[in-house]
Formats: structure tokens, C-alpha cells, sequence
């Protein structure tokens, strides 16, 4: 600090001495080039950066967004070389952790295995009571989470089983001293694997198996030879439901309730039974599934050939279906329903993976109505499949063929997201295959005991660029279609992503606000810009542009809470006075030519401006008084039925929108025909009876063209083509209608603007050689000024578009939010922008939904920064070109 | 160019009639309808603005002025006592107009089935279970104003309509003579101290205890993930803690006792009301906010009824669900994110200009650049806060949480939505702005003044700063005050990342380190949206959302002008200087 200030007595280095006499420093001041330095690199930096930044959201949004498609990643594998013991495998499964592995084999003994390290576990074997051969194992049922399984025996019995994967986490101080260590985390003693999940907690998995009692369900010595089984109900009270097909071909349906006597603990079990009618004598039945709370029960032969029983009512199952689901000389080579249990892939020998849904079907024969329909037909595997197992979270599941190899697919996508491929130059027959709990994990068991397992990540497995675009068929859906139904209740039902109804939405509101908003924005723009004195266009468009300081929240609250319930109740003016208005005006205009021409003259600015204001009030309430009578002559009485389709005919609402196109044709074509004569004859007039005879011609092309678009219409309506269920179909409250007004509030300031701005800069040369040419203003504005200034009026419309494509608050408030996909301008609509603003809040960090929105928002993105750019580009040729002329 | 038609017609008309048929113009080609069609596309767009503002300000302003009350008969013998809120048409259903007398089925066949009704905000939620009510004109019998009728706006439940029956002082009745009655003001300023003090005393008193025991939580939680649970440092923080523990419990005690005595000094003051069915309704009397005789105000009373809901509604915090009340928090939440917000933009938008337009080596490049920043200005505000919420939010505060904020995790501190990051948000959002408008400014220095300053010998940061800027200040003000309104009127990306329905706290307030980032915030915006479609009725929401709109509107418009008028001085000033 010291020397410095001793230094300060050097001159000051301002930008000029004050005293010419003082000696001039030529070198610059040594402060000037540091501050020039900073300021050079910070504005360099601080420019590039803010740059950067802002290209930064699209780059950031694309990042959140990839993954969707990414499709599925192999994170690791193993083969573990050490086999589970015994014959080839009925069914495997691992824990949720992904620790133990556990498989049962052909002769019903359950093996545990240390997945990482494939350490065999000792698992108590189980006592089916084979030993003494009076019986064979012959059947094996599982319900799908595998922690429950079913035995079935020759002697016609069958078992329940509960395999125990325990989880339990302990203190670590239980933990037994001498274990022997398996892996960086895990340790074992032999029975259970100790995993240390916290400094004072430690997750215990071992595996335990506990058997019931035999229960007779078939004739005695008539072996079991398929069975399904599930159990539902409460933990405390489970409603056990089985199904069995003996040998002779009988199948079975059984439930057995347990009822906890609340008094004195015991525990009645009820057992109901019945037998499944229809089933062909001597059919090979080669398996059997049921749903879960056992109204559905579908019983395979192995050619193919499904009966599908209705048991909802349980004592009498019918059959309900019976269908041929696989081409003749395709045996099934795997069959399971997908979680939810309402679809069912079936897996052929030809290596053919189909997905069927039960649908409901009005043309069918069967007594339940419903019948099988191949829903997706998936990527078919090179060699027969041998095993299947789903995923417990959603609609994926994994396929083995006879190759070895593994597939893990997602039905609803149709997609193969993985292909796992056994290590080079083996060729693993696999018994059996499970997807991990967390579907996190795969893991096979060869017949020669192996476990082949692969860490697999798949977090986005139901979203393509089809599914988003395309048309798909969902679960329960009759049929392909476009949805958007973001959240799901519970994991069985998936949630649907398709991005077509939300953009649908956008382009509806667009459309709609942009019909309303163009022809008042341009023709205010025209007006203002030719017509006006430039002192009322001074007052006349900073109003104008005051609509584009209204915060969007206030216009939706206002469109939502006030317009929607008035629009309601006077929707029948509102309509009529779409009419009603520019035919006053024009009838007014046609008055105002009755004047004489020195009072027309005089008049002509402010004054006719005002009258024009008068006679728009004055034709608005018109339109409120006669909305009676209108809704009366053309919706029947009562527009909302009308536009139901209740009461009354379409032929008077089509010719109305028939109307302006025909009366437009009339009058040009009349025009033609007529002009040379009429033209004649008015010169000659004096203006106020000229004008009487333009106004009975404007009368007359008016009923000849209402005559001629009813006309039209009625045979448009004769062949069958009706608004109703179109444009027009049920009154929602928040409605497109009430969409479309409060955003030409945000739209109609930008577009007259800029369009505005553009009419202005044509240069006033053009106008008033145009002028000096004897055009009247209206000749000058049609054929001079606007064809110039197109180009600017396009991108105005453009730009308007961009807003209303992005607008958020007021189609959240105003339009219903319902993702439907009608024209129908009575109904709501969501858009993606208010589709991101309501869920957003509420998604899952990098869930799919939340990457969903992000892929919304780059839509958006998108869409209106290449409409933006286009919009730009044209505007900036125009601006050379207006330099130019 | 119209003034040298007229002039060029008016000559035509006054030349003789034979010269002139030759000369005159068709009619048709003045194009008289379409004229009139485009002016009346001019005037539907002016009714749109000018009925827009004149609903919302008419509503707007109206809402506090103290309406009439009535009460009415009906002819099936039912009494409704309320404000009548607003009037329609409707269409009654046959079957209640087939028992209606013969002469008021003639007047409604002669509407075309149309009759009014009426309808009327009840008070008395507690009681009735409905706000409002409709009163189909006939079934009118006899409509009253009696004088004597109140309406009271209390703290809960709602405005009460009816009569205040008695009121007890430390549990001894009184006689009400009126409510200028000066027991009754006295006793009801007391109750009202008393439950400021209350309310006092558990926000800052028991909230500094509160916070005082969270951070020692933190700061052992902090020390304990630092050098785990058995070292010696933990150990003797856990001690210390503990210690620091009980004495904040003690005063924690210390407040709740003193909170219960008021609370009971206050439970002895109480107001028993009277509708007008004659169910009574016993309140405190700190529950009791305002109470006029409706019916029996005069002008000057009206006034001050009026101001004084307008000042609680400026400087109160909300009630009921935010339905009534004030919106301060919500002005206060506005003006902080909008301040907060031009603080970063102003800087990078003008720095970002000043290289695009001077430093940047012009080229097809920097054009693109300047095309893209200008349509950034028209991407939706609601990508912004997609991006706001999954960048700032989550990625950069998540990372800051992480490092700086462990302790608190899982719990976020700036991983979730919040007054910072809706700034940046917003700041990205309208730097676009700031930029064009900077550039355009920039550009409109003549090239001559920069090279005068060059040529003097002056550095180019000097030629900048001392030149250049001063003379584009008035363009860079008009840019960061209109992006200040854009930011101020913006709801959709605050959705995403920090605007709750009730914050809890301002995010400016007297505890270290006073301005707290990282807090969620309320804004007028989202209050119109949360209040007009979130609240349990938002028929008697709507009166507030027409008042916080008027306000909304009024800050954007006053925002607005500034722009304007600071433009149209910072001109005049530099007006002398130009060459």
C-alpha cells in the first residue's frame, strides 16, 4: 500500500492535459491499456459466453432427451463356470439385489448360487416324497414373481411351495464372526450371504423353501401333467387359485379361501373346485396359465391351439374361445402372460415371438364377447424359443432360443432392445430364463447347469421414434392409436407416450387463434397504415400494441373464468355475429356511398372511422337480439344439441360457411358479365343513385348467393358430408372458440405491428406515383402497397404463429387440457406447452415422462426457432428489396 | 397521400357534367365496403383492448368498494341474507315453471323462457356450507336493506353476515350498542395487538429458536460426515449440541408459555354474532379483522372501508387459501426475482451487444449469430423453464448441494426451484431483448464520433465508454426495461423453477445471510392463476384475482412507461451533443 501512494504524485492520466504548457506524455498510460485489455477479454469472453449459453439450452435439451432412444445397455456379464447342481432347470429366478440366484431343477430340489462369485449356498432340499418312487414329479407351476410354485405329481397330487429369498437387514453386530468372503461386499456362511449396505446395517439373503401339504386334484394315479397357480387376496387372508390338466385331459379349477376365525385364531380353508368343460378328448395339453384373480384361464396344446375359459363366474367355467394362435406344424415354444396379465406372448418353435390382447369384439361368436388378437408380431428369433420370462415392473421380458441366445424386448414398442449373445463358441441350451426384479439383470441356466448373467440397463425401453409418432396399439385398446396418458396408476398399466395429440393441440389452437387473429390484425394494419391520418395512427397504434403488454396469465383468467361462462350462454350471438357484422358493414358502406360526394369528402376520415365504430356496435347488439331467431332458423332452436347432433339439420349451417366462397364467385362472375353494361349506365349517374344501384346489386348477388350455397349445401348434406362431428360436435365449456379469442390478443399486436411496420416502409414514391396515376387509395393500397410489402406481411404471420405455437398460461387455463384429437372447435385441446407446464412439476427427474417433456420442449424449440428464422429471412429480403425499389 | 385523392376527386366533382362523365371515377373502385370491412377489423381490435382494460379495471377497482346488503324473502319462505355479486338470465327448468303463478309463467313464455336470477355471496361458510347462492327472481317476495346488518370480515371461515348479538370483556357480557361503541373498538385494537404479538412471536421469536436448533443439527451432521460418527470431534460437537439443545428448549418453552397466555387473555374477549336464520356464531375478537354496517355507511365511511381494504391488501399476507387477505409476499417475491433478474441481465445483454457490434469481426457469421439471438426472443418462454429447471435446478444446484450443502441432502437446498434460479431463468429469457435493443442503439452512434474519439487518441474501451455508450444509453435503458416487464408478466417458466402458492418465508428477511437464494418465492402471476383455478371456489376467488390483475397489469404498464418517458429524457440530454 505504502509505496503506491507515494507514486500518486505522477500526473493524472486523463483523457486530455488541461494545460497546453505541461509537458505531453506521447506513451500511453500504462492504466488506459490494462482497462482496455480487461475490457477487450471481458467483453470477448462475456459475449462468446452469453452466446454460447444461450445455444447451450438447445444443446442441453437435446442431452436430456438422447437417452429415449438409446434403447438397452449391457453393463456387464458372467458365466459362472461352477454349476448348480442337478438336472436341467424348471425355473430360475434372482433376488431384487441381484445377489442369489435360485433355480429349481427336474426333480423339484431348489439350489441356491452367489451370482458374482458362484458359490453354491446350502438350501435345505425339499421333501416331495419321491424318493420311494412311488411317484413322479410331472407338473410344475409358478406364479410370476416365482417366489411361489406349485409341484405336481403322477399320483394325481399336488403341492404348493413358497421359495423364501429373505431380505431381511440386520445390525451388523448379529452379523456371525466367521464368514467367508465371496466378493468386495458380500460374505457368506455357507447358508445366507451377508451384504454390508451401512456401517451398523447388514442385508441377510438366504434362501428357504416351505412346502405344503398334498392336496388330491385329480383322479388317484392319474398323473398332473400342467398347472398354473396364483395367489391374491391379503397377506393375511390369500385367495389361492390353481388350475391342473390330468393326463385324460380333465383340467381343473380350483380356489381354496382361508378365513381366520377372529375369535379363536383358527383357520378354516374352503376348497371349490370345478371341472373345465369342452376340452377334445385325448388332447396334448403342453401347459396351462391363469390370471390373477382367476377369471381367465387359457389352456395350450402344443400344436398351438389355445382354450381360452371364462371363469369369472368360478364354479362354472365356459369356454369361451378357441383359437389357433401359431401357423400348423409351430409347436409353442414358450407362453406367459405380460405383467398386468391381459396380454399374452407366445413364442413359437419357428422362433416367432407374438404379443395377443383379449379384446372385446361386437362381430364375435363368443359367448363373452371378447376374443384373441395378435396385437404386435415382435422381430423373430433364428431358432426355436425355449424359454420366456417378464419383467415384474413393466412390459419387457426376455426370450432364449436354441441358439443360446437372449433376447430382451419390449412388447408395446415392438423393439428389440438387446441382444445377448453367449460367449464365443459355446452354444448354452437354456431350460430357463429370468429377468431380474429391478430389470436390471438377466439370467439364464444352461442344462448343463451354467448360470449365464447379464447386468442390463434398459430405462427407457417403451419410447422409439414410432411410439412417439406413430400410431400404437396399447394394451386394452381396441385398436393403433394415437395417446397420451402420462401416468399410470399402478405398473400394469403403461404409461402412453405419444407425442401426435399434443402437437395436434398446438396446431389446432394455432390454427384456430390465427383465423381470428389475421384478418383483424391485417386489415387493422392496412386500415391504419393507408387509410388514417398519421395523427390517429399515432394514438391508434400504441393502443393496439398495449394488447402486447398484457401478461398471458391475466388474458387465460379472464378467457377461462369470464369468457368461457359468457361465450356459453351467448354462444348463438357469438356465432350470428361473425355474420352479422360484415354484412352490416358492407351495408353500411354501402349507405355511406348514398351520400352525396362533397359530404362523403368531407367526412371521409375521423368521422367515417367513428361510424365505422358506431355501426360495429350497432350491428353487435343486433346480432344479441336476433341470436334467438338465428339459433332458431339455423341450429334448431338450441345449438348446443344441434351441434351434438341431437336435433335439427345441417343443410342451413353448411351453407353458411358455403356463403362467403359462393358470394364471392357470384359476385366476380357477375362482375364480369355485368360490368361492362352496369359501368355504362352509373357513369351517367349522380353518385346517390348510383349508389342506390350498387346497393340493390349488393342486395341481389347476396339472396342469389345464399339461394345457390343452400342449394349446395343440401347436396353436400345429401352426401353425407356433415360440419357435425367435424368443425362442430359436443359444447365443452373451455373450448378452442374461447382459445382462439384470448390468443388473438397475444397474436393480433404482433402481427399488425410488423405488418404494419412493413406497410409503412414501402417507399412513398410507389404510393404516390400510383396516386398520381388516378388510382383511388383503395386501388393504390390493393395493387401497389400490399403486393410490396407481401413479403413483410408473410413474416409478420410467421412471427404471430411462433407466439401462438409457444403460448403457455392461456391454453393451460383456457382450453380444458384434454388430450383429444378433433377439430371440433367446441371442444379443448392440450397443447405440448401446457402440457410441459402441468407435468413438469410433477415428474421424476430423469424418468422417461420427464425426458418426455424435455423432448416437448425441444419440439417446441424447434418448431418455432425454424418458423422464427424463416420468418426473418423473408423480412430481411424484403427490407433489400424495398431499399432497392 | 388520402388528403391529395380527396383534392383530385372534390376537383371532379365541381368540373360541368359533361367533361366530368369521362373523368369520374367508378364507384366501385373506391372500394367503399372493403374499406369499411378493413376499419371495422381496426375497430374490433381497438373494442378488444379497450374492453379488455375496461372489465378488468372496472372489476378491478370496484372489488373493495363496500356493496349493499340484502335480505331476501323468498315466496317458498327461505331468507337469504348477502352481497348480491352478480346478475344473468337464465333458463329455468319446466317443471319449476309449471308451478309458478300464472302471470309469471306469462312473462317468461314472453322471454323466451328466459327469467334472471340473482346471485349472492352468503358469508357464513361455517354455517351455511355454501358461499353463494342463487335467487331466481321469481321467487322473490320481498327484498330488504336493514340498517343494521353487518358485514364482518373475520381472520377464518370468511366474511359473516348478520348482527353481532353480544360481546364479552375478561368474560363479563356486554350491552352492543353499535360498532363505534368505544368498549367495543377498545377491546378489539387490544385483541388485535395481542394476536400481532402472537403472531410475532411464533414467526421470528419460536422460528429463531427453530432455525438455531436446525443448523446445530446440520453442524453436527456436517462434522459427522466429515470425520465420521467416532471421532473426537463428532463426539465433542454431540456434547456441545446437546447441551445447546436444552437451553433452546428451555426457551422454546419460555415462548409457547408466553404464546398461551395471550392466546388466553384473548380467549376471554369474545363477539357472539347472529344470522339472519338466527344461528349463532361465537368469535374471538382478534378473529374479527373489519366490521361495517352496510347498509348504513356513510360516503366518508365507504371511503375509508374502501382504502383501508387496499392498504391490507398491499401490505398484508394472504389468507384463506390465499383467497383473502393481502398479496405483499407475492408483490415483495415479484419485485425481488424482477430486480434480481435485471442484475444479470443487464450486464451480459449489453456486454454480448457491445461484442456482436464492436469487437466481432462483422461477417456472415456474427449476421447468423444476430438472426439466432433475435429469434431466441420468440422461442416459448415455457422451454426456458424446462431448461431452467433441468440445467440450473437440477444439474447446477444439484453439484452445489453436493458440495457445499451436504448436510442438508436428501433434503435439497439449490437441487429444487428457486428465487435465484427463476432469475437466471427469466434472464435468459428476455437477454435477447436486451441484446437487440443494445445493438440497435449501438448501431445508431454515428461511425463519425467513434473515429473522432480514435482519432483524438482515446483507446478503444475508453472510445466506448466514454463515447459510444452514453449515447446508446438511451436504447440500452429502453431494452432492459422492457425485458423487465416481459420478466415481471412471465408465469409459464416460473411454474418450473420456484413459484409456490405459499412461501413460507420472503426470500429477503432478517437472518444471515439476508438474502436467501435459494428460497422459493410467490409472484403476483402465479397468484392470479393459483387463486383463479387451484382455490376450493373460484367463484369467490375471483374478486381478489380481478384485484391482483389490476395491480399485475398496473406494474407492467408503470414498467412500461418508465421505458418510455426515461428514453424520451435520456434523448433530450444527449440531443445537444449530436453532430
Amino acid at each position: 500500500m505504502a509505496p503506491a501512494d507515494t507514486h500518486a504524485v505522477t500526473p493524472p492520466v486523463g483523457p486530455a492535459p488541461k494545460s497546453a504548457r505541461q509537458r505531453r506524455s506521447m506513451k500511453t498510460a500504462k492504466s488506459v491499456i490494462i482497462a482496455d485489455k480487461v475490457a477487450d477479454w471481458t467483453i470477448r469472453i462475456g459475449g462468446l459466453g452469453v452466446i454460447a449459453a444461450v445455444f447451450g439450452i438447445m444443446l442441453f435439451l437435446t442431452v436430456v432427451v438422447v437417452p429415449l432412444f438409446a434403447g438397452a445397455g449391457i453393463e456387464g456379464s458372467t458365466v459362472s463356470e461352477k454349476a448348480v447342481a442337478g438336472g436341467p432347470a424348471l425355473m430360475d429366478i434372482v433376488d431384487e439385489y441381484k445377489t442369489v440366484a435360485v433355480s429349481v431343477d427336474e426333480t423339484g430340489q431348489v439350489h441356491a448360487i452367489h451370482i458374482k462369485s458362484g458359490v453354491a449356498l446350502e438350501v435345505a432340499p425339499v421333501d416331495l416324497g419321491l424318493a420311494d418312487g412311488g411317484k413322479t414329479l410331472t407338473a410344475f407351476a409358478r406364479t410370476p414373481s416365482g417366489r411361489d410354485i406349485a409341484y405336481g405329481f403322477s399320483d394325481g397330487t399336488l403341492r404348493l411351495a413358497a421359495v423364501k429369498v429373505g431380505g431381511a437387514v440386520i445390525n451388523t453386530a448379529d452379523v456371525p464372526g466367521d464368514l467367508k468372503r465371496l466378493s468386495d461386499t458380500d460374505f457368506t456362511d455357507g447358508k445366507s450371504i451377508y451384504t454390508g449396505v451401512s456401517a451398523d446395517q447388514t442385508r441377510r439373503v438366504s434362501i428357504e423353501v416351505v412346502l405344503g401339504s398334498a392336496q388330491q386334484v385329480a383322479p388317484a394315479g392319474t398323473a398332473v401333467v400342467a398347472a398354473d397357480y396364483r395367489i391374491a387376496g391379503e397377506a393375511e387372508r390369500p385367495t389361492i387359485s390353481f388350475v391342473t390338466v390330468d393326463a385324460e385331459g380333465v383340467g381343473r379349477l380350483s380356489r381354496s379361501e382361508s378365513k381366520t376365525n377372529m375369535l379363536t385364531g383358527a383357520v378354516t380353508t374352503t376348497l371349490t373346485s370345478a371341472e373345465l368343460p369342452g376340452l377334445p378328448k385325448g388332447v396334448k395339453v403342453r401347459s396351462v396359465l391363469m390370471n390373477n384373480n382367476g377369471t381367465q384361464v387359457y389352456v395350450f396344446e402344443a400344436g398351438g391351439t389355445v382354450y381360452r375359459y371364462n371363469s369369472l363366474d368360478f364354479e362354472k367355467p365356459e369356454l369361451a374361445e378357441t383359437n389357433s394362435l401359431l401357423p400348423s406344424g409351430v409347436t409353442i415354444g414358450a407362453a406367459s402372460f405380460l405383467i398386468g396379465e391381459q396380454s399374452l406372448v407366445i413364442a413359437g418353435s419357428d422362433g416367432s415371438v407374438n404379443v395377443f390382447f383379449r379384446l372385446q369384439d361386437p362381430a364375435t361368436k363368443n359367448p363373452d364377447g371378447y376374443v384373441l388378437r395378435r396385437a404386435h408380431t415382435l422381430e423373430a428369433h433364428k431358432a426355436a424359443v425355449v424359454a420366456m420370462d417378464m419383467s415384474q415392473r413393466g412390459k419387457m421380458f426376455v426370450t432364449a432360443d436354441a441358439n443360446g441366445e437372449v433376447w430382451l424386448r419390449h412388447s408395446t414398442s415392438e423393439q428389440v432392445l438387446l441382444k445377448l449373445m453367449p460367449p464365443a463358441g459355446q452354444k448354452p441350451q437354456y431350460h430357463a430364463v429370468t429377468f431380474a426384479p429391478r430389470e436390471n439383470g438377466v439370467l439364464a441356466v444352461a442344462d448343463d447347469g451354467k448360470i449365464y448373467t447379464w447386468d442390463v440397463s434398459a430405462p427407457h425401453p417403451e419410447t422409439t421414434l414410432k411410439t412417439l409418432f406413430g400410431k400404437v396399439w396399447y394394451e386394452g385398446y381396441a385398436e393403433p392409436t394415437y395417446t397420451w396418458q402420462s401416468s399410470a396408476a399402478t405398473n400394469a398399466f403403461e404409461p402412453k407416450f405419444s407425442l401426435v395429440p399434443l402437437i395436434f393441440g398446438t396446431l389446432k389452437a394455432t390454427l384456430y387463434s390465427l383465423l381470428f387473429a389475421i384478418p383483424i390484425a391485417l386489415g387493422a394494419a392496412i386500415y391504419t397504415s393507408e387509410f388514417v391520418h398519421h395523427r390517429v395512427r399515432a394514438v391508434v397504434k400504441p393502443t393496439m400494441e398495449l394488447m402486447a403488454s398484457l401478461p398471458s396469465v391475466v388474458l387465460g383468467f379472464i378467457a377461462a373464468l369470464i369468457l368461457a361462462p359468457i361465450v356459453e350462454t351467448w354462444i348463438a350471438a357469438i356465432f350470428f355475429a361473425f355474420l352479422v357484422i360484415p354484412l352490416g358493414l358492407f351495408f353500411s358502406a354501402f349507405l355511406w356511398q348514398l351520400l352525396p360526394g362533397p359530404i362523403a369528402l368531407r367526412y371521409g376520415g375521423l368521422p367515417k372511422f367513428l361510424l365505422i365504430f358506431i355501426s360495429l356496435l350497432i350491428f353487435g347488439y343486433a346480432a344479441f337480439l336476433l341470436a334467438p331467431a338465428f339459433e332458431y332458423v339455423f341450429f334448431a332452436g338450441d345449438l348446443k344439441a344441434w351441434a351434438n347432433g341431437a336435433v335439427g339439420s345441417s343443410v342451413p349451417f353448411t351453407a353458411l360457411l358455403a356463403l362467403p366462397f359462393v358470394f364471392m364467385a357470384v359476385y366476380f362472375g357477375g362482375d364480369n358479365l355485368v360490368t361492362q353494361y352496369l359501368g355504362h349506365v352509373l357513369r351517367g349517374e349522380d353518385r346517390t343513385r348510383a349508389g342506390l344501384m350498387e346497393l340493390s346489386r349488393w342486395g341481389a348477388t347476396l339472396i342469389i348467393s345464399s339461394v345457390i350455397s343452400y342449394a349446395i349445401a343440401s347436396v353436400l348434406v345429401g352426401l353425407g358430408l356433415d360440419p357435425r362431428g367435424g368443425v362442430v360436435d359436443t359444447y365443452v365449456q373451455r373450448n378452442t372458440l374461447v382459445v382462439g379469442f384470448a390468443m388473438g390478443f397475444a397474436v393480433i399486436p404482433i402481427i399488425y405491428t410488423i405488418s404494419e411496420d412493413a406497410l409503412n416502409t414501402v417507399p412513398e414514391h410507389l404510393r404516390a406515383a400510383s396516386l398520381a396515376c388516378g388510382a383511388t387509395s383503395w386501388q393504390t393500397a390493393v395493387s401497389v402497397i400490399v403486393p410490396t410489402a407481401m413479403s413483410g406481411i408473410f413474416s409478420a404471420i410467421m412471427i404471430g404463429m411462433g407466439r401462438a405455437v409457444g403460448e403457455t398460461m392461456i391454453v393451460v387455463m383456457a382450453a380444458g387440457n384434454t388430450p383429444v384429437m378433433e377439430w371440433n372447435i367446441f371442444n379443448g385441446l392440450r397443447a405440448l406447452s401446457a402440457n410441459i407446464a402441468v407435468e413438469l412439476p410433477e415428474a421424476v427427474r430423469d424418468s422417461t415422462l420427464y425426458r418426455m417433456l424435455f423432448f416437448a420442449a425441444l419440439t417446441l424449440f424447434v418448431i418455432t426457432f425454424v418458423v422464427n428464422t424463416f420468418a426473418e429471412m423473408v423480412r430481411q429480403r424484403f427490407r433489400k428489396r424495398t431499399a432497392q425499389l | 397521400m388520402s388528403a391529395m385523392t380527396e383534392t383530385l376527386e372534390a376537383s371532379a366533382e365541381t368540373v360541368p357534367m359533361s367533361r366530368a362523365r369521362a373523368r369520374r371515377t367508378d364507384m366501385r373502385s373506391r372500394g367503399e365496403p372493403a374499406l369499411w370491412s378493413l376499419g371495422g377489423a381496426l375497430a374490433i381490435g381497438i373494442l378488444m383492448i379497450l374492453g379488455f382494460l375496461v372489465l378488468v379495471l372496472s372489476n378491478g377497482i370496484a372489488t373493495f368498494v363496500p356493496k349493499p346488503l340484502r335480505v331476501v324473502t323468498q315466496t317458498d319462505g327461505k331468507v337469504t341474507a348477502g352481497e348480491p355479486f352478480r346478475s344473468e338470465v337464465f333458463k329455468p327448468v319446466p317443471q319449476d315453471v309449471a308451478q309458478l303463478s300464472p302471470e309469471w309463467q306469462e312473462k317468461i313464455k314472453a322471454a323466451n323462457g328466459y327469467v334472471d336470477r340473482t346471485l349472492y355471496r352468503l358469508g357464513n361458510f361455517d354455517i351455511y356450507g355454501e358461499d353463494f347462492r342463487w335467487v331466481p327472481e321469481f321467487l322473490v317476495a320481498k327484498v330488504e336493506q336493514p340498517k343494521n346488518l353487518l358485514f364482518i370480515e373475520r381472520s377464518e371461515w370468511g366474511p359473516f353476515i348478520g348482527t353481532v348479538k353480544t360481546f364479552k370483556v375478561d368474560g363479563v357480557d356486554q350491552a352492543f350498542s353499535g360498532l363505534d361503541d368505544a368498549k367495543f373498538t377498545q377491546v378489539h385494537e387490544q385483541s388485535r395487538e395481542r394476536a400481532q404479538a402472537i403472531r410475532k412471536v411464533e414467526r421470528s421469536d419460536i422460528g429463531k429458536v427453530n432455525r438455531a436448533l436446525d443448523d446445530g443439527r446440520l453442524a453436527l451432521r456436517k462434522i459427522e460426515l466429515k470425520d465420521g460418527k467416532d471421532s473426537a470431534a463428532y463426539r465433542a460437537a454431540d456434547t456441545r449440541f446437546a447441551a445447546q439443545n436444552v437451553e433452546l428448549q428451555r426457551q422454546y418453552q419460555a415462548l409457547t408459555e408466553q404464546v398461551q397466555k395471550l392466546r388466553e387473555a384473548n380467549a376471554k374477549n369474545t363477539l357472539t354474532l347472529v344470522e339472519v336464520g338466527g344461528r349463532e356464531k361465537t368469535i374471538d375478537f382478534s378473529g374479527l379483522v373489519r366490521a361495517y354496517a352496510a347498509n348504513d355507511l356513510s360516503l366518508g365511511q365507504k371511503i375509508g372501508v374502501y382504502f383501508s381494504r387496499w392498504a391490507e391488501f398491499l401490505v398484508d399476507e394472504p389468507r384463506e387459501a390465499n383467497t383473502e387477505g393481502g398479496v405483499f409476499p407475492a408483490i415483495f417475491g415479484t419485485a425481488a426475482m424482477t430486480l434480481l433478474m435485471v442484475l444479470v441481465v443487464a450486464p451480459f445483454g449489453v456486454i454480448t451487444a457491445l461484442y456482436l457490434r464492436e469487437y466481432a469481426q462483422q461477417g456472415r457469421l456474427v449476421s447468423f449469430v444476430r438472426i439466432s439471438v433475435n429469434n431466441l426472443a420468440g422461442v416459448p418462454s415455457i422451454v426456458y423453464g424446462v431448461f431452467g429447471l433441468g440445467f440450473f435446478a437440477y444439474v447446477v444446484g444439484g453439484s452445489i448441494d453436493s458440495v457445499f450443502f451436504p448436510e442438508r441432502l436428501p433434503n435439497p437446498t439449490f437441487g429444487t426451484g428457486g428465487l435465484l434460479w427463476s432469475a437466471l431463468t427469466l434472464a435468459l429469457l428476455t437477454v435477447p431483448v436486451v441484446i437487440v435493443a443494445t445493438e440497435e442503439a449501438l448501431a445508431a452512434v454515428p461511425r463519425s464520433m467513434r473515429e473522432g474519439s480514435l482519432a483524438c487518441g482515446a483507446s478503444k474501451w475508453q472510445t466506448i465508454k466514454y463515447i459510444v455508450l452514453p449515447r446508446a444509453m438511451p436504447g440500452v435503458m429502453t431494452g432492459i426495461i422492457l425485458a423487465m416487464a416481459r420478466g415481471a408478466g412471465e408465469v409459464a417458466p416460473l411454474m418450473l423453477v420456484g413459484v409456490v402458492k405459499l412461501a413460507p418465508q420472503l426470500p429477503v428477511d432478517g437472518t444471515f445471510p439476508f438474502v436467501h437464494l435459494e428460497r422459493s418465492f410467490m409472484h403476483l402471476g402465479f397468484h392470479i392463476f393459483d387463486v383463479g383455478f387451484q382455490s376450493r371456489n373460484a367463484e369467490a376467488g375471483k374478486p381478489m384475482v380481478f384485484v391482483t390483475t389490476v395491480l399485475l397489469i398496473a406494474l407492467v404498464a408503470i414498467v412500461n412507461a418508465t421505458a418510455i418517458v426515461v428514453r424520451s429524457r435520456l434523448k433530450k440530454r444527449f440531443a445537444g451533443s449530436q453532430f
